[in-house]
């Protein structure tokens, strides 16, 4: 919507986007262009359709019965709902972050390998050196390079569970990282090094991250997108949506005035 | 509302409890037990006629008891009083002797009463029988014998007490070594004695004196409970036998089977209706499976028994042999209809149980249907899916009527030698222990040791059950994500 002049590619390009559970719809004509290497948080009251949008873009939605999805998604220039669209490599691309955190039930290891041993087939030592560092990569080594062989993830903090899934994730080597409200199940010092982590990977990854943290939006993001009724209110700079919206209500909802 | 919850609560509590107290309080009767043993003892003519087989000496000893120690007489017998020499002679001949529960000092000649020469005795009251021996004056010039042999029913090998027939008293007139012997080494035997003649009347009780001699031993009082270990359960016979190893070994069979032949279906089942159904289908299909649930079982037996034995019989008789539709297998595979939806109901719950969050982390690293099932729903299922086998376990292990109309009532100790053998155990007639205790508890003698072990086989049962229902219940409860 806004460009500039540092603006970067856009590797994500939604079109027309309705999407509707059974009759209700949840999604309301939403087009919007997600930059490359930038973090974008997605704000808005609850329902809006923050999850919605997130789950829509990179297919996550096959599950949900009844559901139904117009327009036209492109993410690096493919369609996710294309017919024959190559699934695998969509999530080779994609990886995503839930609001709880969801370790498999299997060792720290496994977690972390399952993703580079499907997609690479990595074994044996390429495969401890890539889990070793999505470990590192996402804060979490130091705190389980003793055990995480044997320690299984689910007997973990929830902090470092979160801390896991983002390792999960990141050892699939993803472009684009979605994160759905991340933080909101963690304490303030999980909070903050989750946030340092997507401050890090802002450089080379491309970060769509929900949050109902209107300061966390505001320290971590380069551009704000503000939901509201499922419609796409208002998407910029992160700078320009907190100092200055051009909508009415977004200045309502930034100043915590509503929602 | 709440007192409503609290009552009910307390009603299930006492109810258990109830259970609990009135099945130990009745099993005590299968201790109260007396071992019976049947034993011949004869005093013979040396040169006579006689039959190795005591029963069909034409000589046999006479047996009488003294009114002290009647326990062991039918009614019929204590009023036929010890033959006199007179009634003896030109027939009957050696011998004759007493049961008592006293000593020789308080056997009174006057009142001795004829027995049969068969001793049955409780051993465990540690009494024993006097056999009193003489030669009538016809056999003065013949030599004497006594001659010992187990009734055909009984065996003294396991016999848990020691058995002993000893010479208590031998007649002044003669000198002989003591005689001691061991009837558990020695079952069967005869010994050539000095003669001893009786005179008179009062002579008959001042010849030989043996004692039949019952000793409780250690094993009696394992064999007392130790009884239940046996491999036989015969409880009406003669020397009954209450080994609950054929029962139960009916239970595992019936179980394990239903188990390994429901478990498929029910977690395939499970898993289709949890992970892929469309919601409509499940709405209808989970209700449907519960409904089979409550199918009676006893209809379930008898259209095992009119439908699926004659089909098993006709279509397997000519390749493996089958002499009857009631079999291992019929019963298994009807006991498997029953627990399949119990087990699929059970299983649902713990797949659909797994949160979705889990799934959703599968799905966004990749993973397809089936190896989200495999890699993640399954293994963090575990416990539940255990859990609803193990609650089918104990459904099976606790269900009465299909075994009753289908296990054809005969105990199975399964064999083993070789592929086709081990294949004929499931042609084989089953029983197991709830349809034991509800055939038998008809028919026995009120709070005799028959009713009281099928007490103690019905607490084994509760026991068994609620100690799979526990660790079932604290499985299907403890999930991998929660801890
Ligand atoms: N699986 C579903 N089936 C039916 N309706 C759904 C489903 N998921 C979401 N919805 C509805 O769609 C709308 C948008 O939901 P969504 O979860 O995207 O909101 P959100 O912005 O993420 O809210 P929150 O901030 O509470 O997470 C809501 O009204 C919700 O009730
Ligand atoms: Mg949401």
């Amino acid at each position: 919507m806004i460009e500039t002049a540092t603006s970067t590619p856009v590797v994500i390009g939604v079109r027309g986007l309705n999407v509707f559970y059974g009759e209700k719809q949840a999604l309301k004509n939403i087009s919007a262009e997600i930059h490359e290497k930038k973090v974008t948080t997605l704000i808005g009251p609850s329902g809006c359709g923050k999850s919605t949008f997130l789950r829509t873009l990179n297919r996550m939605n096959d599950r949900i019965e009844g559901i139904r999805i117009e327009g036209d998604i492109q993410i690096a220039g493919e369609d996710p709902y294309a017919k024959g669209a190559d699934l695998l490599a969509l999530r080779r691309r994609v990886g995503m972050v839930f609001q709880k955190p969801n370790p498999f039930p299997m060792t720290i290891y496994e977690n972390v390998a399952m993703g580079p041993k499907m997609h690479y087939g990595l074994r044996g030592k390429q495969l401890d050196e890539v889990v070793e560092e999505a470990l590192r990569e996402a804060a979490l080594w130091d705190e389980v390079k003793d055990d995480f062989r044997k320690k299984n993830g689910l007997n973990l903090s929830g902090g470092q569970q979160q801390r896991l899934c983002i390792a999960r994730m990141l050892a699939v080597r993803p472009e684009i990282i979605l994160m759905d409200e991340p933080c909101s199940a963690l304490d303030p010092i999980s909070t903050a090094k989750v946030e340092e982590l997507i401050g890090q990977l802002s450089g080379a990854h491309t970060l769509l991250v929900v949050t109902h943290n209107l300061q966390q939006a505001e320290r971590i993001s380069d551009y704000t997108a503000f939901f509201m009724f499922g419609e796409l209110v208002e998407h910029g700079h992160s700078k320009a949506i907190f100092t200055d919206p051009v909508h009415r209500s977004t200045q309502d909802y930034v100043s915590g005035r509503f929602g | 509302m709440e007192a409503l919850i609290y009552a009910s609560g307390g009603v299930v509590i006492v109810t258990i409890l109830a259970v609990v107290y009135y099945l130990t309080h009745e099993s005590k009767y299968a201790y109260e037990r007396k071992f019976d043993y049947g034993y011949r003892v004869a005093l013979q003519p040396v040169s006579g006629q006689y039959e190795k087989d005591l029963s069909l000496d034409p000589y046999a000893t006479l047996v009488t008891a003294n009114k002290e120690g009647l326990d062991g007489l039918d009614e019929k017998e204590e009023t036929v009083p010890m033959p006199t020499l007179e009634e003896l002679s030109g027939g009957a001949t050696f011998g004759t002797g007493t049961p008592l529960s006293g000593d020789l000092a308080k056997v009174d000649p006057s009142k001795l009463y004829r027995d049969d020469w068969r001793a049955q005795k409780p051993a465990n009251v540690g009494q024993r029988f006097l056999v009193f021996g003489f030669a009538t004056p016809e056999y003065k010039s013949d030599k004497m014998a006594i001659a010992w042999a187990p009734d055909a029913s009984f065996n003294s090998e396991l016999a848990p007490f020691d058995l002993h027939l000893r010479l208590v008293r031998a007649p002044s007139s003669v000198t002989v070594q003591p005689i001691d012997i061991d009837l558990k080494r020695q079952p069967e035997g005869r010994m050539e004695l000095p003669s001893y003649v009786a005179t008179s009347d009062e002579a008959r009780t001042e010849g030989y004196v043996f004692a039949l001699e019952a000793t409780p031993t250690s094993s009696t009082a394992a064999a007392v409970s130790g009884g239940i270990f046996r491999s036989e359960w015969d409880p009406t016979g003669s020397y009954p036998k209450f080994g609950f190893v054929p029962l139960l070994m009916g239970t595992f069979l019936i179980t394990l089977l239903a188990i390994l032949f429901a478990s498929p279906f029910a977690i395939a089942t499970a898993v289709y209706l949890s992970e892929s159904a469309p919601s409509r289908v499940r709405e209808w299909v989970k209700p449907v499976i519960e409904l089979l649930a409550s199918v009676p079982t006893v209809v379930l037996g008898y259209f095992g028994l009119m439908l699926v034995a004659p089909f098993l019989q006709n279509t397997l008789a000519k390749a493996v042999g089958m002499d009857s539709g009631r079999a291992l297998l019929t019963t298994s595979l009807i006991m498997a209809v029953l627990l399949i939806p119990t087990i699929t109901s059970v299983a649902e719950d713990a797949l659909r149980a797994v949160p979705q969050s889990m799934r959703d982390g599968g799905e966004a690293l990749g993973l397809t249907l089936k190896e989200r099932l495999r890699k993640i729903v399954l293994p963090a299922a575990k416990g539940g899916l255990t859990a609803a086998i193990l609650l089918g376990m104990a459904r099976a292990i606790g269900e009465t009527m299909i075994v009753w109309i289908l296990g054809g009532g005969a105990p199975l100790l399964p064999t083993f030698h070789g592929v086709k053998d081990t294949v004929g155990n499931l042609m084989k007639p089953v029983t197991a222990a709830p349809d034991t205790v509800a055939r038998e508890m008809g028919n026995v003698d009120f709070q005799g040791v028959h009713y009281g072990h099928l007490f103690l086989l019905g607490l084994t049962l509760f026991v068994l059950t609620l100690v799979i229902n526990i660790v079932g219940y604290r499985l299907g409860r403890r999930n991998a994500w929660q801890s």
